[in-house]
């Protein structure tokens, strides 16, 4: 690896030279701004397997014709998640076609998940095993970012971040330190994941998601719906990005991470790894809570998430503007920060607020601004995104809007 | 300055802890073959298990008393890795301590009995005590409950390559001057299902458990001289291209002893043949043969042998050697490759 030759000023900012995406939202940057602008509730019936015995039965899916770009014997092989995985790095690509990372850090839960649960399923029921090798070699969770590099020629090693719900951000955070350590001059990031069966009913389980409406922060909130997609980001550090005449999208300028020892799968109520690690986040950016423009929340809509987290930014910001985007479109696990992360991004450059759709009544206990129902033209510089997840994990990142 | 070995921990098929564990290799030792059920009726595997004693001093946390396996042997092999660092954390210590956790198939039994029950008896039947366990991070959540850390944690996935991916995230980690060391665990269960896969799959391999730790600091005895995170190769026949390339980035020659991931499988044609090309006199020793194959824990596992190597200038099956420098490659099942130089 080259050693680092950037000079100071410019080691600490991490330019954003590239942003892809697939979600409920839309196949792309443009097709989700608009979604984001509507408030349009990307939420609908579950086909791809049976949900007759769950209590919740609605996702946020991508529909497959969203897709179908990759073609040939290798391409029939892909998971569903490598296809959004090439889609979304695609896109980034097109927006910084000479883009070479050194490397990838990617956040997912469980990548190819429903190709292990094919399998399963015929060793279990007797029926054809003829494709079980594809299936066993295309499920582990780091192939689609593989497949997706190899579709787009590129071969940097790729570290794949599981830490739950904030892989995402998580992966988005560490690559922002690569960069700006000076180590790294091209990072590559972002996440995935698809819905399975295994996941989705794990989750009706724990009566995490909900058969209502997803309704984050609201004081009637019952819970979460799944979603799925993909999210790309590529980093620079900004030296480079100028002296190559990038388009620069924002910079990454702060990430804090904090863990939550207080159980596996609930957070402490009194909010205090939220807080932690927007506190990081900030201290990272060396910026103070009242530069935060708006925050796009964590916001599941769980009783329990949505109490601790609403309580940590009530009491370190004052009235900021927040939503969680997931109303509309689902939580998207592994993905859902680096998803929210291009959401901030288009927030940025857009200049409007992402609405918290499915609002209707404020939660007492939580003095939040939120963004209700309708997005809001604004002209926005920083923004703080959060990712919570399993096993107490917390993640902030704050993404800024390009100033020369 | 760079990174160096402070402490490490083991967990194997030959017992815990790494004085035993490396004396046994010495001596020529091997893991003992253990049958195993498989997914479908009167299908057994043959694979190598960790012994039940080998766990014992796991510690009495109430966050162990459902995890699975995977838990129990990363928590014994944490705690012994910051032990041999003669380090016990506590609440200041603790910030300035990171956990990277390596895995690859993660919480299979559990997942695999979670699926089981809706597949059999629908939805319905899903124990929602079990899900959480089969989360990836699971084990890392918590072994920092256990040892009180709240700073940064990690869990990466990949194939075998991937405890070496995670040694370079700690090395990059470390750049941070807030930390003081990290905390590398790797671990793996094994379980018919995976034995059936990997056959399917037509990967001859003999399966294996466990963890290793190794605890990275900037004060240890054994530095790393260099990590190559490697890459990915398309399909198995550039595998040794891509080993090669690593070879050349790490300057790996004769001079250095080799620490392979050969397997069994492809792997071994391809290990062998840049061996060849770089490195013809080198001594190599492929610890798999002794120990398995823990796919996700398997990389630490060979690290934890180059350390031992360096700091005894011993080496099972080789009388002595002058090497200063000891290489660990490590070649993945599923396309991922990297490599690690240690310096005495």
């Amino acid at each position: 690896m080259p050693e680092p030759q950037t000079p100071e000023r410019h080691a600490r900012r991490v330019a954003i030279v590239g942003a892809g995406v697939v979600s409920p939202l839309g196949p792309g940057w443009v097709e989700t701004a608009e979604a984001l602008r509507s408030g349009r509730d990307c939420i609908s019936e579950i086909t791809a397997f049976s949900v007759e015995d769950c209590r919740c039965k609605t996702a946020g899916q991508v529909p497959d014709e969203w897709l179908n770009g990759e073609s040939g014997p290798r391409a029939r092989r892909l998971h569903r998640v490598s296809r959004m995985m090439i889609a979304a790095l695609r896109e980034a690509l097109a927006q910084a076609p000479d883009f070479k990372p050194e490397l990838t850090v990617v956040g997912t839960t469980s990548g190819g998940m429903s190709f292990g649960e094919e399998y399963y399923r015929a060793l279990q029921r007797g029926g054809s095993l003829r494709h079980s090798p594809s299936l066993i070699a295309n499920y582990t969770p780091q192939k689609a970012v593989m497949d997706a590099q190899d579709a787009l020629g590129i071969s940097a090693p790729c570290q794949v971040i599981a830490n739950a719900c904030a892989s995402g951000t998580n992966a988005i955070g560490h690559a922002f330190h690569c960069v700006r350590s000076g180590k790294y001059r091209r990072v590559l990031t972002g996440g995935y994941d698809a819905i399975s069966e295994l996941v989705f009913v794990g989750f009706d389980s724990l009566r995490a998601s909900t058969p209502e409406k997803c309704r984050p922060f609201d004081r009637s909130r019952s819970g979460m719906v799944l979603g799925e997609g993909a999210a790309v980001l590529a980093l620079e550090n900004l030296t480079d990005a100028e002296a190559r005449g990038a388009n620069i999208l924002g910079e990454i300028v702060g990430y804090g991470i904090s863990t939550d020892n207080h159980h596996l799968t609930q957070p402490d109520p009194s909010g205090s790894g939220a807080r932690r690690a927007m506190e990081a986040a900030l201290t990272s950016a060396k910026i103070s809570a009242d530069e935060i423009d708006y925050i796009n929340a964590h916001g599941t809509a769980t009783p329990f998430n949505d109490a601790a987290e609403g309580k940590a930014i009530a009491e370190l910001f004052l009235r900021t503007p927040i939503s969680s985007t997931k109303a509309m479109m689902g939580h998207s696990l592994g993905a859902a920060g680096a998803i929210e992360a291009v959401i901030s991004l288009i927030a940025l450059r857009e200049e409007f607020l992402p609405p918290n759709i499915n609002f209707r009544e404020s939660d007492a206990e939580l003095d939040l601004n939120i963004v209700a129902n309708q997005s809001r033209p604004e002209k926005i510089r920083t923004i703080l995104s959060n990712s919570f997840g399993f096993g107490g994990t917390n993640a902030s990142i704050i993404l800024r809007a390009f100033e020369t | 300055m760079n990174a160096r070995i402070g402490g490490m921990g083991w967990v194997t098929p030959l017992g815990c802890g790494i004085s035993e564990v490396w004396q046994k290799l010495l001596a020529g030792e091997k893991a003992t073959l253990q049958s195993i059920t498989g997914p479908q009726p009167e299908q057994s595997f043959a694979i190598f298990r960790v012994p039940a004693e080998a766990t014992k001093s796991a510690p009495a946390h109430p966050r162990l008393r459902r995890s699975s396996a995977i838990s129990r042997f990363a928590a014994v092999a944490g705690l012994d890795a910051l032990a041999d660092a003669g380090i016990q954390l506590d609440a200041a210590s603790a910030k300035r301590t990171a956990i990277i956790f390596a895995i690859s198939n993660g919480g299979v039994i559990y997942t695999k009995r979670f699926y089981h029950d809706i597949v059999a008896s629908g939805a319905q039947a899903a124990s929602p005590l079990l899900f959480p366990e089969t989360v990836f991070n699971a084990p890392a959540s918590h072994l920092a409950a256990i040892l009180g850390i709240t700073g940064a944690s990690y869990t990466l996935v990949g194939d075998g390559a991937v405890g070496l991916l995670a040694m370079k995230m700690a090395e990059d980690l470390l750049l941070d001057p807030a930390l003081d060391r990290c905390l590398v665990v790797a671990a793996e269960e094994a379980d018919g299902l995976l034995c059936d896969a990997y056959l399917r799959w037509r990967l001859p391999i003999t399966l294996s458990e466990g963890a290793g730790a190794v605890l990275l600091d900037r004060t240890g005895s054994i530095s790393i001289d260099a990590i190559d995170a490697g890459g990915n190769f398309s399909h198995q026949s550039r595998a040794a291209h891509c080993i090669r390339t690593i070879f050349l980035r790490l300057e790996a020659s004769s001079d250095d002893l080799f620490i392979t991931s050969a397997n069994g499988s492809f792997i071994d044609r391809a290990e062998a043949a840049s061996i060849s090309a770089f490195a013809p006199r080198a001594h190599t020793y492929p610890i798999k043969s002794a120990l398995g194959e823990s796919v996700g824990a398997s990389a630490l596992w060979q690290v934890i042998c180059a350390v031992q190597a360096l700091k005894t200038r011993r080496l099972p099956g080789t009388q002595e050697f002058r090497a200063r420098r000891a290489v660990v490659l490590a070649c993945g099942l599923n396309q991922q490759a990297a490599g690690l130089a240690l310096a005495r």
